[in-house]
Parts: C-alpha cells; structure tokens; sequence
C-alpha cells in the first residue's frame, strides 16, 4: 500500500476489521460509539473514585447536549435555552426525593425511580409551552426567544423559594443505599444514558430524523413536499426537551443537590459548545465534545484558575480550524484515505465498458 | 382524468405598487400540458407562488380539483397532489440525492412523523423509480449540493415527482442544462404526461421547448393574460408577436 505513507496507518488498516466494517455502514458515529462505550464500561477500573465521578458527568452532560443537538445538529435551529428542561427535570426529580424523605425518612428504591421518571413529563409538559412560541421563528429569532424564556424559567425557579428554595437550591439529596456507591451509580447512569443513545440514533435515523435535516437543508421546499414544518418543529422541541429532562433527572442524586443555575443560560451554553467541539453533524458529537469539556474542566481547575481562559481558546481554535468539529476531521481523513483505496481498486472509467449502474 | 383539474377566478396579487398578477382567470384539463410564457416580471412565478401557497392572494380563488385551495398552507395543497419544481433548484444540500428522494417520498407517504420506522426501509423501491426516471441513477450518493448544475435540476423534478402529483408545476425546468439534458427532460415530461396522463404547467424562455412540447400557450404580460391557444395560435397572434416573441426571433 504505497499510498499510506506514515507505517501506523498500515498497522490501523490491517487491524480495522470489525470497526471499519461498522464505518462503512454507520457512518463514523458506529465505530467511535463503540469505542467510547467501551472505554466508558472500563473507566471504574481507573485508580481512585475521581475518574468514576468525572466519567459520570460526562455522561449526564453528555445526554444533555445529545438532547440540544436534535435541535442544532439534525433540526437547524440553535437554542440557547435547553438548560431549562435540563433543570426542569433535576427540580422535578429532587423535589420529589425531598418529599419521600421527609415524609418516610429515606427513599425506597420505587420512589427513586418514580422520581426519576417524573422529570419526563414534567419537561415535556415546559417544552411544549416553550416550544409553542418558539418553533414560529427561526434563526436568529428562535434562537433569542429560547434564551427568553430559558431566563424565564431560571428565575421562576430562582425566586419561588417557598417551593424551590430559591437560591440555596435542595441540598441532601439522598438516593437509596444502593446508589449511594459511585460506581453503582455510575453504571445505573451508563445504563440510561446508552438506552437514551440508542433511541436517539433510532430517532435521528427514522423518516422523522430525515423529515427534521429537511428542514434544517430548506424549509421552505419541505413545505411544498407536504411537510408541517411548525408540527415537525414543536415535536423535535418536545422530544429534545425530553431527554434533557431525563439526564436532568440524572444530576440531583449524583451531585445530591440541584440549584437554579442549572436552568441557566450557561448550562444552555455548555451543550452549545460541547455540541461543537465534538462536531453537530455526528449523533456522537455532543458526547465525545462533553469527553473533552467536562474532563478538560474537571482536569484542568486543578492545575489553574484560567480555566474559562482555557476553555474559550479551545473553543476559538475550534471554531477558526475546525468549524465542523473534532469528528468531522476524523471523518475527513478517513473518507480521503478510503477514496484513494476505491479510486485504486475501481476500473478506470474509460475501461469499463458501458455506463456505470450501480443504483 | 379529465374534466377541470384547475380553475382560476378573477386571481389578484399586488406587492406594494407593483400589480403583479391582475384578474386571472383560466381553466386547466386533466391531461393538459400547458406553458405559460412572457418576459421577466410577467407575473409568472407570482403565480406559482399563489397556486402553491407560498403567497397569499389579494382577491380571487383557486379551486384545485373541486378543493378551494386558495390561500391554504403550502404543505397542505401539496398533499392535495400538486408538486412544483423550481427554476432555481430548491434542493437538500447536505443531504445525498438518495437521501433527497427518499424524504420527498416518505413525506408523500404520509410518514414523516414516523420516529420509529427505518428511514433507509422505507418507500425504497419508489425512491429507486424515481431517481432512475430521472437519470440519477449513476450517483444515488453524492450530496446534492455537489451536483453540477443539469443534474440539480433533475434532483428537482425527481421531489416534485415524489409528491405523486395530480398537477405538476414545472418553473422553467430546463434552466441551466446541457441541449442533452434539455432533451432528456423534455423527454421525461412528455412521458410522464401521456403515459401517467399527468397535468402539466410549465413556464421556460426557451421558445423552442415551449412550441415543441406544449399543447396549449399562455402569454402572461403585467400579470395579464394577452393570448392564450395552441402554440400555432400563439405563434400567428400580432400582439404576442410585439409584445414577447419578436424578441426570439430566430
């Protein structure tokens, strides 16, 4: 193979098998979704309970800006308000752990997972009032009105202390003992996040997953091929809402406490950069950007109080260099290697008799 | 099919000042394949746009297939069976040309709120028709919007075919493409009009493609019918003649 020049490669492509097989058929998002599970199942081996913690909020985070990137990456439409239901589910989810503890002194492992599963209606329910003004505008418009009324959910939040407790959040969240290890919590967490993966990817590869990359391309031509772009849009909202609700749900019993500032345009901001570190046209982007955001963020505040500096550099090489994302160069290079390897193999087209019909 | 599949009444559009579709009236017949001409500005993609609901209408009603369709959503009148191709291809660009053809017909299919089913399952072997009636057969997975541009437009028929249309608006279909591809598409539309006795209204400045393939010709002047007939009618009238014809002289 004297096209590939550097001899690692030549190791890579004869060891490929199984991976490159998925590539083909899955797109990059196969093989680097196996990868990254595989490391995931493996991280608790790590010495120390930190890397299990880091490993958990990448998770959490990472469901999170999976969630966002339904609306960015396959709809068209940047949100600067996703935290919202991000924090709509943590509030739901602990305040209903608050209220089986003080009424039983402890939660039963029933009561957790009704908590659990009641963030899911609870952001569903906020996203589609939310989503119903916002879903009339695009661009810019939709973009400002989601960061409107994310603000307005966070100080809801933020000054309704009778309920919420304003400010100080809800602290000593407890769930059953159980979960109380890191790492079984860590696996639960694994657990949830991989069925939540998979139904996104069933999603995002159903009619409706290429209904919203329709509208994203042309909206207006989707339109005039019989397509309710409002309809298709409000359900998108509600559906992202949901599963950021679910690992919203995730963050009160690992973190033991929520507080408004999860609801806040900040966390909304967290996906949006995630989602563009790890490249918004992969369904594993926002999670191998939530990889590199929250390890860097949990790795570097160790060494240096620059951390917000680190993290804007980052976000500037990105964008000047790499305004796809990190997966979109891999994808690059792979794909050029492979039409090399195709335009090798392949009879030249003066060759071949007749027209090529390969459809 | 025959009988009225199309009925215009009395059809009004102004945009500020500018009067750019006056008091049409016109009737379209099943199985009809009919051109609308007139210079720049004559009020013919107006009309589009008022027929498909991509504008709203002053005055006047559009009754498509015993439906008033005037003023309704452009997704609904597409459901109704009436499919457009743009002059300027309006197309998916990120999306390979498989991919384009297959939403068009999975959204024709009524499925484009399935969240379930499997995209690349679905609606294949229609997918498949399509894209090999209209030439595209060699390149199933390029994106669109790397195509050259004949070939875009092709893509742009193939959606407005998905839609299985009743009534196929075609904006100057053969813009931009090779005297090939002119031919090859020409070809295609007369096809799909006497076999599939499928409606056909179609604007182009391409005079030859309009009195090739035509049977009925509308000239549109300031949003105003001036003659309308066969295209020899059209071809004698004096004042089509010193209004747009006289300009493609050949």
């Amino acid at each position: 193979m004297p096209f590939i020049q550097d001899p690692g490669l030549v190791d890579e492509a004869k060891k490929a098998g199984w991976l490159t097989r998925l590539y083909r058929r899955r797109g990059l998002s196969g093989p680097v979704a196996a990868v990254l599970l595989l490391g995931f199942l493996l991280t608790p081996l790590l010495p120390g309970k930190f890397p299990t913690i880091v490993a958990t909020e990448i998770l959490i985070v990472g469901l999170f800006a999976l969630s966002f990137n339904l609306i960015y990456g396959y709809m068209g439409q940047i949100s600067f308000g996703h935290g919202a239901f991000f924090g709509l589910g943590a509030y739901a989810t602990a305040l209903l752990l608050r209220y089986f503890q003080m009424s039983a002194g402890e939660v039963s492992y029933f009561g957790f997972f009704l908590a659990i599963l009641a963030a899911l209606p609870v952001s569903a329910f906020g996203s589609l009032i939310v989503g119903f003004f916002c879903i009339r505008l695009t661009g810019i418009y939709f973009a400002m009105l989601s960061l409107a009324f994310g603000e307005l959910l966070f100080y809801i939040v933020f000054s309704w202390y009778s309920f919420t407790k304003g400010d100080d959040g809800i602290q000593g969240l407890m769930p059953p003992p159980f979960f109380q290890n890191s790492t079984h919590y860590y696996y639960f967490t694994l657990a949830i996040v991989v069925m939540a993966a998979l139904l996104l990817w069933r999603i995002t590869e159903s009619p409706f997953g290429y209904t919203l990359r329709m509208l994203r391309d042309n909206r207006n031509r989707a339109a005039f091929l019989g397509i309710n772009a409002r309809r298709v849009m409000l359900m998108n909202f509600v559906t992202a809402g949901i599963f950021a609700g679910l690992a919203g749900a995730l963050w009160g019993p690992f973190q033991r406490s929520v507080s408004p500032a999860l609801l806040g345009w900040a966390e909304s901001g967290k996906a949006v950069f995630m989602t563009l570190i790890g490249g918004a046209y992969f369904l594993v982007g926002p999670m191998a950007g939530s990889i590199i955001y929250t390890g860097l963020n949990a790795y570097v505040t160790r060494y240096t109080v620059f951390w917000p500096l680190t993290i804007g550099l980052i976000i500037l090489l990105i964008v000047l260099f790499v305004p796809g994302g990190l997966l979109s160069v891999i994808d690059q290079r792979i794909s050029r290697r492979g039409t090399e390897r195709e335009s090798r193999e392949r009879i030249p087209p003066e060759a071949a008799p007749g027209p090529e019909n390969e459809a | 099919m025959s009988g009225k599949i199309l009925e215009v009444a009395g059809l009004n559009k102004h945009f500020r000042g500018l009067h750019a579709v006056r008091d049409l009236n016109f009737v379209l017949q099943g199985g009809d394949k009919t051109a609308i001409i007139g210079p720049n500005g004559a009020g013919k993609t107006t009309f589009f746009n008022l027929v498909t609901g991509f504008h709203r209408a002053d005055s006047g009603r559009i009754i498509f297939n015993g439906t008033d369709i005037t003023n309704r959503p452009s997704h609904e009148i597409a459901r109704l069976g009436i499919s457009r191709a743009f002059q300027i291809s309006n197309i998916f660009p990120k999306l390979s040309v498989l991919e384009n053809v297959r939403s068009a017909v999975q959204a024709q299919m009524g499925k484009a709120f399935d969240a379930f089913g499997r995209a690349d399952r679905i609606g294949t072997g229609e997918t498949e028709r399509i894209i090999n009636l209209c030439g595209l057969h060699s390149k199933p997975r390029v994106a669109a919007g790397e195509l050259s541009q004949g070939d875009k437009k092709k893509l742009e028929l193939a959606l407005a075919l998905a839609g299985k249309p009743k009534l196929l608006l075609l904006d100057e279909p053969t813009a931009g493409m090779s005297l090939e591809e002119t031919r090859e598409t020409m070809a295609l539309v007369d096809r799909l009009n006497e076999e599939l006795n499928l409606t056909t209204l179609f604007t182009e400045h391409d005079m030859a493609v309009v009195f090739n393939h035509a049977r009925k010709v509308i000239l549109l002047h300031r949003g105003e019918i001036i003659v309308e007939g066969t295209p020899d009618q059209v071809r004698m009238d004096e004042t089509a003649q010193r209004i747009y014809l006289g300009m493609h002289h050949r």
